[in-house]
């Protein structure tokens, strides 16, 4: 191989080699760094909430005459979306996943545990079926029975649940050595709550980062708030028309309320996650802009060594080197200047996310992610060496006889 | 002669085409991308209220309970406890405690019931923050004492409401109550909604549909309309018991003449902790603290991480065509080189051909700005998709306009530095040998 040869070519001019080489590693640098947060914030946003999100939506009146009889109102709405076409299962709900508001209460493992080991857990009540409604997954236990189900009028009375259910999460946490939760008791300040279910997985609805989202638990209460909120569940592929019948009927029942929100779970989780989408896609727009503006710094560069040297690819064609000679000679070229710099870039993209992870909120790179970046600029360099190095390789040996 | 070199380097645009327009789309793409992050990033770190944003000062009483771990920041809002105590002690130049509330207006007509989003705040949050009215104005400190049925409505809501008249006098069903509109805001959208930050997911959204006396809402029993964080034991049922447990859900707000009057304040607020202390609460009530509207900010994290993240990895890219332009501009100027020994030799001097060449690297520059000025447009308008806050700051303003274009222009000139260095030391006798 004729690698001191190029070596010390480059040595010679190395201004230009320097510039790619800087390129190279500043791309590497910001590309490494820029895939990996891509691929955390898509995945972030697909994470499922157990709830069965293709078929659920979720709506809100508010009820603002003073005196509303609450019960009766829930019932008569409770009946008549059950008896509509396509509707599967209907509860009533404080809150749902991904909708960015409701309850966040502290619960305990234990009684008499004044310091404190509590668990932050997100605190969903329905007086039905929520398991049914949401399309969630019971795999131990049972859900609530209906004499189990609390009514409580917030100006008179605190809730002070007996049963609950947990997400997985929320019961792993609490009760790290067991095998099964069913039968543990749960402490919300002085309320003792029996375990009586765990569904496999029930998203909080902030949908926060980490397991923190995970941990959720439900109880049977029925809270006489003049706030009316469902969670429907409807048969495949009938969303779109119910969500809308559903409204519609809801609104002209009573003329002594409005519409606070209707949304569907997949649209609450598009609007949740939309900002880390955009994110996502304003910096894939820019990973492809520093692709481009690389490789065309590369081509340019190339274009003008190898216009600089007509001359000398004439003589070394002249004296018997072959056209696919003179196009390893500037493929290898690039290639050591492209590795040059991707070996600084491996440091500066290390240098780059530590100043990331101690500024901002960002995860720590992987390493396992940097061979790819490597293997993804070397075929990038050689790549856009290709098209010089064709051309170089296509002087014929006269022009070594053109100019003197 | 710099109107020459520029006419020069305006005819140099011309002369490689295909290397020109590369480097002024680099250029233009790496203007565009930092210039709508940074737009972004400016607009969302603005002063909201540059006049006193450094004597208004966050009051908060930290009530959490005794084993709340050190160095665990006080809760961003206080009890009505500790409002009220305030209120009536009365301190500083002005004062208001303020929480939201929502609710339905019913007007009269054919609009309908509609919701609205209210604060709750004393009369002094008018002038405190500088609020500006169309039409009537506040209402009197005395209404704020008897909780009066005075409401202020903002600009939309009222337009909304009323049309364009004068609704000063006119009464109005909100909250099912009668209130009186005593004054109409003019347009008012502090950027960010600083008075107000938490709840709500929009901060640098509309202000907020009406404001009604403090005291009008607590007789009315009107619940938060936002978040409520009770620690300990919780309250006892009903409005009451919230009123008189230690949830927080109240912002309170206090003028100071001026930021020297901070230290006092600050030790006038340590004797109202003490002697609550004495009476049984606060227990980590010496963490109370006071913060100014721009600790307000970055305590509340108004710049999110997301925002500083898309503008440094913008900035990153810039440097990438910065560097990427310096080769370009190596390329070109090489290819310049006969041109460079026939002026030397005629008599210019290293000097003037630096001049010449670093002045033709400023005019593919501010092509640059030029076509990167458009490009930031099109970048705002996609960051504006990114969220609603974002959307509302994401425009650009004359400040920007002017930055865009001298960023461009400067980036050209530094990348140019190099090869304008090199292009200099032509020695015209080689050049001219070679023609």
């Amino acid at each position: 191989m004729e690698i001191r040869p190029i070596l010390s070519a480059l040595l010679r001019s190395k201004t230009g080699a320097l510039l790619i080489a800087a390129q190279v590693a500043l791309t590497l640098a910001i590309l490494g760094n820029a895939v990996y947060i891509v691929q955390d914030r898509l995945a972030i946003s697909a994470r499922p909430t157990g709830v069965d999100e293709e078929n659920v939506f979720f709506i809100r009146l508010y009820g603002f005459r003073e005196g509303i009889d609450v019960p009766a109102m829930l019932d008569a709405d409770l009946a008549s979306i059950r008896a509509m076409p396509g509707v599967r299962a209907v509860a009533t709900a404080n809150m749902a996943p991904l909708t960015q508001s409701g309850w966040n209460l502290s619960v305990q493992p234990n009684e008499n545990n004044p310091d404190g080991e509590s668990t932050n857990t997100a605190f969903y009540f329905s007086s039905e079926d929520l398991v049914d409604a949401m399309g969630l997954e019971l795999v131990e236990g049972r859900y609530f029975t209906p004499d189990e189900v609390q009514v409580i009028e917030p100006s008179l009375a605190n809730i002070d649940p007996r049963h609950t259910v947990l997400s997985m999460a929320l019961a792993k946490q609490l009760f790290p050595d067991a095998q099964s939760y069913v039968g543990k008791a749960v402490f919300l300040g002085d309320s003792r709550m029996e375990v009586v279910g765990v569904v496999e997985r029930l998203q909080s609805p902030w949908a926060q980062l980490g397991d923190a989202a995970e941990r959720s638990m439900i109880v049977p209460i029925r809270q006489l708030d003049p706030v009316a909120q469902y969670v429907v569940r409807t048969e495949p592929g009938q969303l779109d028309r119910v969500m809308r019948e559903v409204e519609d009927h809801l609104v002209a029942a009573r003329d002594d309320r409005v519409l606070l929100r209707n949304t569907s779970i997949q649209e609450a989780r598009a609007n949740r996650y939309r900002a880390d989408r955009s994110l996502a896609w304003m910096l894939v727009a820019v990973m492809g802009l520093l692709v481009l503006v690389t490789a065309s710094g590369i081509v340019g560069m190339a274009s003008l060594w190898v216009n600089q040297r007509r001359k000398q690819i004439g003589v070394r064609r002249a004296i018997g080197a072959r056209r696919r000679d003179i196009l390893r000679y500037f493929l290898v070229e690039n290639f050591m200047v492209t590795s040059f710099g991707i070996a600084v870039g491996l440091g500066l993209a290390l240098a780059l996310n530590q100043l990331l992870v101690d500024a901002l909120e960002v995860p720590r790179l992987p390493l396992a992610i940097l061979p790819a970046g490597v293997v993804a600029l070397w075929a990038l360099g050689l790549l856009a060496a290709l098209g010089p190095a064709w051309r170089a390789a296509r002087i014929p040996p006269a022009e070594a006889t053109r100019s003197v | 002669m710099f109107a020459y070199y520029f006419k020069l380097g305006l005819r140099s645009l011309r002369r490689n085409p295909v290397l020109t327009a590369l480097m002024v789309l680099t250029l233009a793409v790496g203007v565009a991308t930092s210039m709508s992050t940074l737009t972004v990033l400016r607009a969302m770190s603005g002063d909201p209220i540059p006049s006193k944003s450094d004597r208004l000062f966050v009051v908060q009483v930290d009530n959490q309970p005794a084993e709340t771990p050190e160095g665990e920041p006080p809760t961003a809002h206080l009890s009505w406890i500790d409002a009220r105590e305030l209120l009536e002690a009365g301190d500083g130049l002005r004062r208001t405690a303020m929480y939201a509330v929502g609710g339905v207006a019913e007007p009269e007509g054919e609009a309908g019931n509609l919701l609205v989003n209210g604060l709750a705040v004393g009369a002094d949050f008018f002038p405190m923050f500088d609020v500006p009215f169309r039409h009537g104005g506040p209402w009197s400190a005395e209404a704020d004492a008897r909780g009066g049925t005075e409401v202020v409505l903002s600009a939309a809501f009222a337009e909304r409401l009323f049309g364009d008249e004068d609704p000063t006098g006119r009464r109005l069903r909100i909250f099912e109550r009668e209130f009186v509109v005593t004054g109409v805001l003019a347009p008012w959208q502090p950027m960010p909604k600083f008075y107000w930050l938490i709840g709500g997911n929009n901060r640098f959204g509309e202000t907020e549909d009406v404001f009604i006396p403090l005291q009008t809402a607590i007789a009315n029993e009107s619940n938060p309309n936002g978040n409520v964080n009770c620690s300990g034991d919780g309250p006892e049922p009903g409005y009451t018991g919230l009123l008189n447990s230690e949830c927080v859900f109240m912002q309170y707000w206090v003028e100071l003449a001026d930021a020297g009057e901070r230290t006092a304040y600050r030790e006038r607020l340590g004797a109202y902790v003490e002697g609550q202390k004495a009476l049984g609460r606060l227990p980590v009530g010496e963490r109370s603290r006071l913060l100014d509207v721009r600790e307000w900010m970055v305590e509340q994290d108004v710049l999110g991480d997301d925002t500083i993240l898309q503008t440094l990895l913008a900035l990153g890219f810039l440097l990438v065509c910065v560097v990427n332009t310096i080769g370009l501009l190596l390329a070109k100027f090489t290819a310049h080189a006969g041109e460079i020994g026939v002026r030397r030799a005629l008599g210019a001097t290293r000097t003037q051909v630096f001049q010449q060449y670093l002045v033709q690297a400023g005019v593919v520059g501010a092509a640059g700005g030029l076509v990167g000025l458009g490009l930031t447009f099109g970048g705002l308008w996609l960051l504006a998709r990114q969220s609603e806050e974002v959307a509302a700051v994401a425009h650009m303003n004359p400040v920007m306009l002017m930055a865009t274009l001298a960023v461009a222009v400067v980036a050209a000139i530094l990348a140019g530095l190099l090869p304008t260095w090199r292009a200099c030391k032509v020695v015209p006798a080689i050049q001219l040998k070679t023609q």
